[in-house]
């Protein structure tokens, strides 16, 4: 492919290879340093006049560091003369801070589609937006692709049992990404709810729906420090579902995560790799990973090409 | 040295009389006069505004009820917004209940994110700040470069709800679609109810069948290094069967949603609920556009009561349907621009709203 550059970030070195790697070509040249004052320094090592460019960088790890970086790798290209620079973004940071939900609270998903743009970024290529509406924040073209076409292939590879399942999502904020899921696998749904049945008792979770002798399949967008997962997992096995997965875009798996999902009755706890997750694993056998890189590596292929990117929301690449 | 704080003017900048009512109600209860402003159309459709007396140093709010004719409305609004703006008024704040459309706050295929549009238009024609009610999506507020208060109507449904169900202790609280799930959740919670989510059949409008996801694939370009192989995927059931998660049997059933507009989702819903044994069935929406043929539809189907608030008029409706009611809000709205004039916090207002409200 003429024309076009591939640089990593160091937020996620091993996907930005593997996309690399589909597309046949090398990662970009490109020194990523700090200084003794912590302040962060890049140097593209490369030519990249008149290229379009596309630098993959996840909100993951430390966070701040890697936006940073992202936005001064941007910005290098974008002033050496490149064409068009596209952040890929698998994992968008700041992504659930994008309503004010208290008085006072900041919209800071915004602010950072702000950073981008002022930065110098043309386009967004992201995965499974935390709310779709992230979109318009921005006022360049943002391609938000769906980690769903490969969900629903590891459901029907991996759970034998499938066509016995219930989808369960464990908040109502989900209901209507598990009932999507439900549908194309011609099963049933169900939700969790969190009841207060009097002011001063804790939440009671509460699950809308059946699970009784079935496979139950948690379906949410991300998992951070895993709490709800894992009270909703320990919900279900008490309504008699007879083993239980939770499928997640993106693992963030903070703070006490890990030793919850030990803990947890889990038979297997399945994420893409929009983040890293190689030490996670280390610690916690039950973590399985969907490579997602065909998606993106798709996806730049097609926006490189001025190809319609839509076909990759309901369609895997190989 | 900051400036010397000016006075307060409100406006309405709906030509139609009907949409007057709210900004009527609202200048009443602070108190004061509706400034005097004229908005009308010339002879070839085009919107005229004068405004007839003195905005300099003024916070200036704007009052505006969307009515039928919903792309006049925002053009009485902008030219009226931008006539403040070059006749120096100080703030200029837009009080719009129900924000037009907000339905369309998100990329489907090849569409505008037109609620986007919107917002970049207002804050252009010189919006200094926001004061709207029950968004369609709370993320439309990051659409605006400017302060945004999104209110909430669902203290005063839920007022509405415990005093006059007598048996609500009895009720279901109902999601007729999954994407209403959150909300049902958050009124559930404060009444201690239980919740149910109606799904398949009806298509839903928030589908994401419209979105991109069924294209046809592209013709591959010659020049790709790896063309990749697709495979397709299960498609959707064309009609998946109507389910309902949650028991409903001998209860009462109160659906509650944002917006009721075309009332067919509404509908197959009550007939749902009734078939599954639900004895009363209510709906609760905080924006009732109510429009074509719902009023009659209304009276003609197995709901038995539709609770809306007054951010958009329907005094019409009601004359055709008298199974429509109507909660007043014009205290919250008054109170919010009382509060922003006078620089108070706003957090009062929001007080017992829950996270997903």
């Amino acid at each position: 492919m003429p024309n076009i550059k591939i640089f990593s970030g160091s937020s996620h070195q091993d996907l930005s290879q593997k996309i690399a790697d589909r597309l046949g070509l090398e990662l970009g040249k490109v020194v990523t340093k700090k200084f003794s004052n912590q302040e962060t320094c890049v140097e593209i090592g490369e030519s990249v006049r008149g290229e379009d460019v596309y630098i993959v960088q996840s909100g993951c790890g430390e966070i701040n560091d890697n936006l940073m970086e992202l936005l001064i790798m941007i910005n290098a290209c974008k002033i050496a003369s490149a064409t068009r620079v596209t952040a890929v973004i698998p994992c968008f940071p700041y992504a659930r801070q994008d309503k004010k939900d208290k008085s006072r609270a900041p919209i800071s998903a915004k602010l950072v589609a702000n950073m981008l743009s002022v930065s110098g970024a043309d386009h967004i290529i992201t995965m499974d937006l935390h709310a779709s509406q992230i979109q318009g924040f921005f006022d360049i073209p943002v391609d938000n692709l769906y980690a769903e076409p490969a969900v629903l292939k590891w459901i029907k590879e991996n759970i034998p049992e499938w066509k016995n399942c219930t989808i369960v999502s464990p908040d109502a904020g989900g209901a209507k990404r598990v009932t999507s899921i439900a549908d194309r696998l011609n099963v049933d749904f169900a939700l969790i709810h969190k009841e207060r049945k009097k002011a001063n008792e804790v939440d009671r979770m509460v699950l809308v729906g059946d699970v009784k002798d079935r496979v139950a399949i948690l379906v949410d967008d991300m998992a951070d420090t895993c709490g709800t997962v894992c009270h909703a997992a320990d919900k279900l096995i008490s309504a008699g579902a007879t083993k239980v997965y939770a499928i997640l875009t993106h693992g963030i798996f903070s703070g006490p995560a890990i030793s919850r999902i030990n803990n947890a009755c889990f038979e297997a706890v399945v994420v893409t790799n929009t983040i890293p997750q190689e030490e996670k694993m280390k610690h916690c056998p039950k973590i399985q990973v969907i490579d997602i890189s065909m998606i993106l590596a798709e996806a730049i292929r097609r926006t490189h090409n001025g190809e319609s990117v839509s076909y990759l929301f309901s369609h895997v690449p190989l | 040295m900051s400036a010397p704080k000016g006075g307060l003017v409100i406006f309405t900048a709906n030509s139609n009389p009907s949409s007057r009512e709210l900004a009527r109600r609202i200048a009443e209860r602070l108190g004061v006069e509706l400034g005097k402003v004229q908005v009308y159309q010339e002879a070839n459709r085009e919107t005229r505004v004068q405004i007839e007396e003195s905005v300099r140093g003024k916070d200036v709010f704007i009052i505006q009820t969307v009515s039928k004719d919903v792309n006049t409305t925002i053009m009485e609004l902008l030219i009226m917004v931008y006539a403040c703006r070059t006749s120096c008024a100080r703030n200029i704040i837009g009080v719009i209940p129900y924000f037009p459309y907000s339905k369309q706050c998100k990329m489907r295929k090849r569409g505008s994110i037109v609620s986007k549009l919107l917002a970049s238009m207002m804050c252009k024609a010189g919006l200094t700040h926001l004061i709207t009610m029950d968004l369609h999506q709370k993320e439309i507020q990051g659409f605006f470069n400017i302060p945004v208060d999104n209110l909430r109507a669902s203290p005063f449904l839920l007022q509405y709800i415990q005093e006059e169900i007598p048996d609500y202790r009895n009720a279901v609280i109902v999601a007729k679609s999954p994407a209403s799930a959150k909300r049902a959740q958050s009124f559930a919670e404060r009444l201690r109810l239980g919740i149910a989510v109606i799904h398949g059949e009806a298509q839903d409008a928030e589908s994401d069948l419209v979105d991109g996801r069924h294209s046809p694939p592209t013709v591959k370009n010659i020049g790709a290094i790896h063309p990749s192989l697709e495979i397709p995927l299960l498609i959707p059931k064309e009609k998946p069967p109507i389910t309902v998660v949650g028991d409903v049997g001998g209860r009462i059933a109160i659906i509650v949603d944002d917006i009721i507009d075309d009332v067919d989702s509404f509908l197959a819903a009550a007939e749902t609920l009734k078939e599954r044994g639900a004895y009363k069935i209510f709906v609760m929406a905080t924006h009732g556009i109510l429009s074509s043929d719902a009023p009659r539809l209304i009276e003609e189907s197995a709901i038995d009561e539709v609770v809306v608030t007054n951010t958009i008029p329907h005094e019409i409706q009601k004359l055709q349907c008298p199974k429509i009611k109507t909660v007043d809000i014009s205290m919250i709205l008054s109170e919010a621009i009382r509060r922003i004039h006078n620089g108070e916090s706003m957090s009062y207002l929001f007080r017992n709203i829950g996270m997903d409200d």
